[in-house]
């Protein structure tokens, strides 16, 4: 990779160093013996079987279409809750003006009764006085 | 691996997949063993790699796909290794007062650069063995990292110009 003669040795001794190794006796049986484990293991069967289930097309289809529907259904129902709410505040805000200008009417009203039942001080009921002035 | 499993890897029987094993066994092991510098800690994470070959071996093609697959699964699983546990680094400090030349083919100066090499940061010690335990160039290098070629490359004349610094201050004035 280089011409630097310092680098070639440097590179040479990395390659001395780093040779493939001897692998420990028994390597390869005993990988064996752990695929044959994995393979008899009801775990493992299990998994292939949910792994084998969703790599058939038409179910992954299926799963999908089933979570897209799930998704538009649910974003819809949201938006109906959100409308039905907004529609309430609204009708709560025009009840309480109403019961606003209700107790306002009520208020002047009942100080209106109070103007005619007070007693004049020449003793004619205010009533009268308030007809002359009309 | 043979042409007639090219066209059925799913058929390949456990006879094969043994074949296999011991086929790629030094490389897997040397690349796990170099990068983890333990002999039990590598025999297990080699181990984890042929079992996933094993699940993964429908998906191949070739045997050239079979050894690049092996590379960049242990790469990546060396990588998730070290993440896992800290290895302990080798200080310039515990390293003895410097001796006379060594020569490429010392022992003492491999053992020595097997010792840097593992206390390299993971990427550019993965780059290092790759390219100096496999033989392989920056540019397949940076194909089975997933890392850039300039990144290999850097990596590579970091490392080497690291590894001559230590080998220098702790072995004198090596003949490398």
């Amino acid at each position: 990779m280089s011409t630097n003669p310092e680098t070639n040795r440097m590179e040479d001794a990395l390659k001395n160093a780093l040779r493939r190794e001897e692998v420990p006796d028994g390597f390869a049986e005993r990988v064996m013996a752990r695929v044959a484990q994995q393979e008899a293991a009801p775990s493992g069967v299990r998994q292939a079987s949910w792994s084998g289930f969703f790599s058939r097309p038409l179910l992954r289809w299926a799963a999908f279409a089933t979570v897209t529907a799930s998704v538009v259904a649910g974003t819809f129902h949201y938006r109906a809750v959100q409308r039905e709410r907004e529609q309430g505040e609204v009708a709560k805000q025009q009840l309480m003006l109403a019961l606003r200008i209700a107790g306002s009417k009520l208020q002047l009203a009942k100080a209106r009764v109070n103007e005619i039942n007070q007693p004049q001080t020449d003793g004619q009921p205010s009533i009268k006085r308030s007809r002359s002035h009309s | 691996m043979p042409e007639r499993h090219a066209d059925h890897p799913r058929e390949t029987a456990a006879t094969d997949f043994a074949d296999i094993v011991r086929r790629y066994q030094a490389m897997v092991f040397s690349i796990a063993q170099h990068f983890l510098a333990d002999r039990s800690e590598a025999e297990e994470l080699a181990q984890d790699v042929f079992l996933q070959l094993h699940a993964a071996l429908s998906t191949l093609k070739s045997e050239e796909h079979v050894r690049f697959w092996l590379r960049k699964v242990t790469a990546h699983r060396c990588i998730d290794h070290q993440r896992r546990r800290k290895l302990p680094q080798v200080g310039l400090d515990e390293a003895p007062e410097p001796i006379a030349r060594a020569q490429a083919s010392d022992p003492f100066l491999a053992k020595r650069l097997r010792q840097y090499v593992a206390s390299l940061p993971e990427k550019p010690r993965l780059v290092v063995i790759l390219r100096y335990q496999e033989d392989m160039m920056p540019e397949d290098i940076a194909e089975v990292l997933a890392m850039p070629l300039a990144t290999v490359k850097s990596h590579l004349q970091r490392s080497l110009a690291m590894l001559r610094e230590k080998v220098t201050r702790t072995m004198g004035e090596v003949a490398i």
